[in-house]
């Protein structure tokens, strides 16, 4: 599925999970309020920022069903 | 890796569950609820429970958001996928729930459009790529995932995407606790509290434990010197004969919250009057609806859905399961008619329940020795 970097396996659902994944800002779409974040092993997925805006490149969040609830590494 | 190898580390492990055993009394039994899904699989995946003096037990809680979807709602999804042109979509562990008459993935099986998503947003792309279907998305989880859905309703209406809606199954962790704390059968110390929804809600709303329960709680991340250290700050409580909610999480968990999360909730979003967890059967105010003001992105309303409750499978005890009665490998159907594969129940479908978490990581051994 897509290019989300949330990945589940048949043993793990990480949505169902309630499993926050730190993800590296490495695009950003101001005007739509996403971006495109990068996980640890490099996979990248787009991710709605509208609860912890402002948002930098480089920037570490914290992502949960494709959206970002706080900067992860803070 | 950074931010995570400092929380694995052994030596340090080792260190906490040293501290454990000096914190507790001898001949005094410890029951620590962890309340989350995520943490029970945390447990088991690192063998925390195997670090613990044999008198500090870890109870399972209910915050499994799969375990906790009663069936006839697992019916209803059903119901709506079957719908002539519906694309119907939902998170990876919702396929295989059992309903009355199967699961989702049952009904993909026999023809009905179902598409796993990783996110609600993931959804709403579907729909963009299919203007001339209706695609619904099966929203569940607590409070850390109920603002993913409720942006994206935001977003669906902005642009303007008339074929996406809903079906909304969110619940609310505060009041399946109270429930069990009024439980007559369950005796627990203290609560290991939710890392990611207290992202979301803050930790002012799990105050009520301490202040009307008498029971520390402390709210912990997910890696396992988290949980570790969430263990003594309760069992450290407890020998003080203090009582209140710490926060281990700080990292990412506000006292307050996230308040623009709250806000998009509380526009997106009403309280249902009741809702039926699984197992634990109605609870009032603890399921989420969508609001009339977005009316038209409810799938409930847009179609119509049996809405029939069907009781659970007599040979399931989830309920007790939930509610750390009795301990998995204590079901009847444990490991044999129910299985990962085959669940009859919830708490086998996902691996955050405790039921797979057990079977998954191959923690039958009941005797353990003290550290």
């Amino acid at each position: 599925m897509s290019e989300s970097a949330v990945f589940c396996d048949e043993r793990h659902c990480i949505t169902c999970g309630d499993d926050g994944e730190p993800m590296t800002v490495v695009a950003i779409d101001p005007a739509r309020g996403l971006a495109l974040c990068a996980d640890v092993s490099g996979s990248r997925a787009t991710v709605e920022t509208a609860l912890v805006e402002p948002v930098a490149l480089g920037d570490v969040l914290l992502v949960h069903a494709g959206t970002a609830i706080a900067h992860g590494a803070s | 890796m950074k931010y995570v190898d400092e929380f694995r580390d052994a030596e340090l492990g080792r260190a906490v569950a040293a501290e454990i055993l000096s914190l507790v009394e001898p001949g005094r039994h410890y029951k620590v609820m962890e309340v989350c899904g995520g943490h029970t699989h945390s447990i088991y995946k690192y063998g925390i429970d195997d670090l613990l003096p044999a008198n500090v037990e870890l109870v399972h809680g209910p915050g499994c958001p799969v375990c906790v979807i009663p069936m006839g709602r697992v019916d209803d999804g059903i119901a709506l996928a079957l719908g002539e042109g519906v694309i119907f979509t939902c998170f990876g562990d919702m396929m295989r729930v059992p309903g009355s008459n199967g699961s989702l993935l049952d009904a993909k099986a026999d023809g009905a459009d179902i598409r796993m998503v990783y996110s609600p947003l993931d959804a709403l792309r579907i729909a963009k790529q299919n203007p001339d279907r209706e695609v619904v998305f099966f929203a569940i989880g607590f409070e850390t995932t109920a603002p993913s859905t409720a942006l994206t309703l935001k977003r669906a209406r902005a642009e303007g995407v008339e074929n996406f809606s809903c079906m909304c199954s969110h619940v609310t962790i505060v009041p399946p606790l109270r429930a069990l704390l009024e439980s007559p059968d369950l005796r627990l110390d203290g609560f290991i509290g939710p890392g990611h929804v207290s992202t979301i809600v803050g930790a002012r709303p799990f105050e009520f434990i301490p202040a009307d329960y008498g029971k520390p709680v402390a709210i912990a991340g997910f890696e396992p010197l988290d949980i570790l250290q969430a263990i003594v700050l309760i069992l450290r409580q407890l020998a003080e004969g203090r009582c209140e909610v710490e926060n281990q999480y700080k990292r990412v968990v506000p006292y307050e919250g996230n308040l623009r999360a709250l806000e998009v909730m509380a526009e997106v979003f009403e309280l249902r009057p009741h809702f039926e967890w699984r197992g634990l059967g109605f609870i009032s105010h603890s399921g989420l609806r969508i609001s009339d003001a977005y009316a038209e992105l409810d799938a409930e309303r847009r179609f119509s859905v049996p809405g029939v409750r069907v009781a659970d499978p007599k040979a399931c005890q989830c309920g007790e399961v939930l509610k750390g009665v009795i301990k998995p490998w204590e079901c009847k159907v444990f490991g044999t008619a129910c299985t990962p594969e085959r669940p009859i129940g919830t708490c086998m479908v996902s691996s955050e329940g405790a039921c797979a978490a057990y079977y998954n990581f191959g923690r039958f051994a009941r005797e353990r020795e003290v550290v």
